[in-house]
């Protein structure tokens, strides 16, 4: 039976984490993760200190339990702020840009003058024993259909090492990912329904897309706080895709509702959500005692010259940019497939080269999946041997009339199958040749035939490697 | 409005239309005043930009108790804190520094020194920046630490100190304590101690167990590379600070260290002065009058008129090389000047810029036409020791009459400051 989540006092917030694409936070290091064997390994122990109030964090003496090992994995891509051997670099000035404009889409106002936090977190994940992180924004909110959703505050922060290896005693990380700027967008518990939580992780992942964040597998976390009437806060994290929050929602919902029914409460902690929807005990929800000043660094002023830069050069958001591309004339369907196929920038970068939508179109869209069918490739293997340098060079040759736009697949397919593109274009060129040496002769064969005739005969010849419109063409060429 | 008063309390700030709310904090930037957040956020506001403060709530420091016991199968070991990063930690709520010198704020940081030894005593003689020492702190130090040489209930002694210019102490302390009876340990750290991942914690669990050890000497303990597994135990008279940041910035030089030491265990690698029933000695005589010069292309040797005439007595200059100065044939030739300020009672002794490495003045002419002058060459002393080491040799009066005296002294190897087996 489905919960009816207005009677339950339903009430979720949304914290979404997202990787900025930039260098690291607090040094020049690149954001790149490594696949490659790490160069060194470091060993660490973190020992559990009392905070600024000198009271120790639930949450972080849950975490400090006992004497463990800590093994850091590091490449040519780190440097001595990620090994905590060096104080930090001043804040990436990229990140922060990226960051207010994101507050800004979300309709948030920016504090003139901020202080970069440290956050304890012993379990390892940092170097340092803390986190660094800066709030930056407040009082925004977006539209749902479901009703206005505030938006609380927005972080910006380091992420935290990435976990390789953990055994009972020790845990091993690589520190490729620590230091990659995080903006976090924290939503008031205005959320009412499952639903709307899932439009709300849409909306928001679409406003951050707009702006220069990381993409891909793990660049995007979202966590997500629930509660029911008379129930404490639960914190869900590890949602490895929307699809299985709402399950997920449901489920939390019904086990607190089980503790009420028995006249418990459930304990506020942070659960981990597991592929199949249900949830497990991860840790204590950390209180504000693990927050002190990052003392290496100056106060943050984000000054308003700063603000009205980026203000003056917001970057469009999804609805905007379809009615741009529709009225470049693109179809419904081939807006859609850009949006889907995460072509966008693709498409834009190759309009500039040549300002013709449909061929850019069906060039990034549908020619590699035709050809990818044809040759039994994957998708992926196609659009890797047509990439970006390929399809401007292609492009270029339309425009510079070296090939015809009709010949274009023929020459992808010419490319895909290990054909040089700088050949590819004269094959193109020759076949079509060809094609024009043979529609002649079957003119000079049979003179004065209508054209509609000539059509006739030349695709029963050549039928397939030409379509109608290109033989009409040739043939309303060759008989003037 | 008062807004200084009211540091540390609960308030709500008016600012423009927005009302906020938040413990008031001071701000390490004029004008600026903070506010902490519920979430622990602190965020800044332009004093000026307050309209309102209202007092929410008056919130006073709330100290915990400890639980602090002495143990009688645990041994007895005395602390000296210095100041420095390992002794100090920022109070937001006051803006400033806390101390912790008393053996309860020290359990709180540090409870794992606790499981090894009892600090049954903790000496506190100042608390300042080790940039901020000179040679009369030295003194104090030597002073405290005698006391406690003396004392039959400690097994050894823990001193905390800035890294800065704890290679000085450690060198000075060297000196000015002869016939050593017990573990002197000094100890830093380079990552701040409200941090889980400060390496005091490390620094100090092996410094203590090099506290009750058999190893009666002036030593340094610290990381010995990157990783918090053990520290090296380094000679006070060879060891130099070679990194501004890292965890393992000192490092012996021109010298082994004298043991490895683990949180569980001392592993001894090379010969040391073992503990005994000596009565330790102070020999505090310094000349303040010295100075470290370090040579560089193109100097004007009329810098040692500067020190002549502002009555210096002893100068360690920083040679290149194997000890070298523009010679006679550079275009500002040092060879002339230096017999010249020599021979006005000023001692020149060398040192190598290289830092590491023995100094031979034999190999080149160049370094022959400098020896000629009558500079005392320190061989592989370092230059850090060999200015401390100048300025207690001519402390003594009954050294610094004779210019061979003093040279005998220079050249008498006192605390290990000399290796003659180079071996790296």
């Amino acid at each position: 039976m489905k919960n009816d989540y207005k009677i339950l006092g339903f009430k979720a917030g949304l914290e979404i984490h997202q990787q900025l694409d930039t260098h690291k936070l607090f040094c020049e290091c690149p954001s790149v993760l490594r696949t490659d064997k790490p160069f060194n390994t470091i060993k660490r122990k973190i020992h559990v200190v009392a905070g600024e109030s000198g009271e120790i964090d639930e949450a972080v003496k849950f975490q400090g339990k006992g004497n463990k090992d800590y093994f850091y994995q590091t490449y040519d891509t780190t440097c001595l702020v990620e090994l905590d051997e060096e104080p930090p670099h001043k804040i990436n000035k990229e990140a922060l840009k990226i960051a207010t404009e994101i507050a800004l889409l979300l309709n948030c106002k920016i504090f003139p003058v901020t202080q970069i936090m440290r956050k304890t977190i012993v379990n390892g994940s940092n170097t340092s024993g803390f986190q660094r992180t800066v709030l930056i924004a407040y009082g925004g909110f977006i539209q749902t259909s479901e009703g206005k959703v505030g938006i609380d505050s927005i972080y910006l922060e380091e992420d935290s090492a990435r976990p390789i290896e953990k055994t009972e005693d020790s845990t091993t990380y690589r520190l490729d990912r620590l230091g990659i700027p995080l903006v976090e967008i924290s939503t008031k518990p205005d959320l009412k329904s499952a639903s709307q939580v899932k439009e709300t992780a849409l909306k928001i992942g679409e406003i951050l897309r707009s702006s220069k964040v990381r993409r891909g597998l793990g660049t995007i976390r979202q966590d997500l706080n629930i509660s029911i009437k008379g129930s404490n806060r639960v914190e869900i994290k590890g949602f490895q895709d929307s699809k299985i929050m709402e399950k997920c929602i449901d489920l939390e919902v019904e086990r607190q509702k089980m503790f009420l029914d028995k006249n418990q409460k459930n304990p506020s902690e942070v659960r981990n959500c597991l592929p199949d929807g249900t949830t497990e005990f991860l840790r204590p929800i950390p209180g504000s005692a693990r927050m002190y000043p990052e003392t290496d660094l100056e106060l943050l002023h984000i000054k308003k010259e700063f603000i009205d830069e980026i203000k003056r050069n917001l970057p469009k958001l999804k609805n905007e940019i379809e009615e741009e591309l529709r009225k470049q004339g693109l179809s419904e369907e081939m807006i859609k497939l850009i949006f889907k196929g995460d072509k966008l920038d693709e498409y834009k970068e190759l309009y500039e080269v040549n300002g013709n939508p449909k061929l850019i179109s069906k060039m990034l869209l549908l020619l590699p999946k035709e050809i990818a069918k044809k040759e039994n490739k994957s998708l992926e293997e196609i659009e890797e041997l047509l990439n970006k340098d390929v399809m401007i060079f292609i492009l270029n040759a339309v425009y510079n009339e070296k090939i015809h736009e009709k010949d274009v697949k023929h020459v992808l397919e010419k490319i895909c199958s290990g054909v040089l593109f700088k050949e590819a274009i004269k094959l193109g060129k020759k076949d079509f040749d060809e094609v024009e040496e043979k529609i002649l002769k079957i003119i000079n064969e049979k003179p004065n035939l209508s054209p509609n005739a000539y059509m006739g005969l030349v695709m029963k010849e050549l039928k397939g490697s030409i379509t109608g419109q290109e033989a009409m063409e040739i043939i309303s060429k060759l008989m003037k | 409005m008062e807004i200084d008063q009211n540091f540390g309390n609960l308030v709500q700030l008016e600012r423009g239309k927005e009302i906020y709310e938040g413990i008031l904090l001071p701000s390490p930037e004029n004008g600026i005043v903070l506010l902490k957040l519920e979430n622990g956020y602190n965020i800044g506001f332009n004093k000026k930009e307050i309209l309102k403060l209202k007092l929410l709530k008056k919130i006073s420091e709330k100290e915990k108790d400890f639980n602090f016991e002495i143990s009688k199968d645990k041994p007895n070991v005395a602390m000296v804190i210095l100041g420095g990063t390992i002794a100090a930690r920022l109070n937001p709520l006051k803006g400033g520094v806390d101390w912790l010198d008393t053996p309860e704020s020290l359990f709180k940081f540090y409870p794992e020194i606790f499981e090894k030894v009892n600090v049954v005593k903790v000496e506190v003689p100042f608390m300042k920046a080790s940039e901020d020492m000179d040679y009369k702190d030295w003194q104090k130090i030597a002073r405290v630490v005698e006391t406690l040489l003396n004392d039959s209930n400690v097994k050894g002694i823990i001193v905390t100190h800035g890294t800065d210019f704890l290679h000085y102490t450690s060198a000075a302390l060297s000196f000015f304590l002869r016939n050593l009876n017990k573990p002197v340990v000094l100890t830093y750290s380079q990552r701040s101690i409200d941090r889980a991942s400060s390496d005091a914690n490390l620094n100090l669990q092996c410094s203590a167990l090099v506290a009750i050890s058999n190893l009666a000497e002036i030593v340094l303990v610290g990381h010995a590379s990157t990783n918090d597994d053990f520290c090296n135990v380094m000679r006070g008279t060879k060891v130099r600070k070679l990194h501004a940041s890292r965890r393992d910035a000192f490092k012996a030089v021109n010298d082994e260290p004298i043991a490895r030491v683990y949180p569980e265990r001392l592993e001894i690698l090379n010969s040391y002065h073992p503990r005994n029933k000596d009565k330790p000695k102070l020999d505090l005589k310094f000349e303040e009058k010295v100075a470290l010069v370090k040579v560089y292309p193109g100097q004007d040797p009329g810098i040692l008129d500067y020190y002549l005439k502002n009555k210096y007595k002893g100068i360690i200059l920083e040679m290149s090389g194997l000890g070298h100065a523009p010679t006679s044939r550079a275009r500002l030739g040092w060879t002339k000047k230096l017999k010249e300020v020599q021979n006005k009672g000023l001692t020149i002794c060398a040192s190598a810029q290289t830092i590491f490495g023995c100094l031979n003045p034999m190999v080149y002419s160049n370094g022959r036409e400098m020896l000629e002058t009558g500079i005392i060459y320190l061989e592989d002393m370092l230059s850090e020791t060999a200015f401390v080491k100048l300025g207690w040799v001519l402390g003594h009066k009954e050294w610094n009459f004779s210019r061979d005296k003093i040279k005998e002294k220079m050249l008498e190897n006192f605390a290990g400051e000399f290796n003659k087996r180079l071996i790296e």
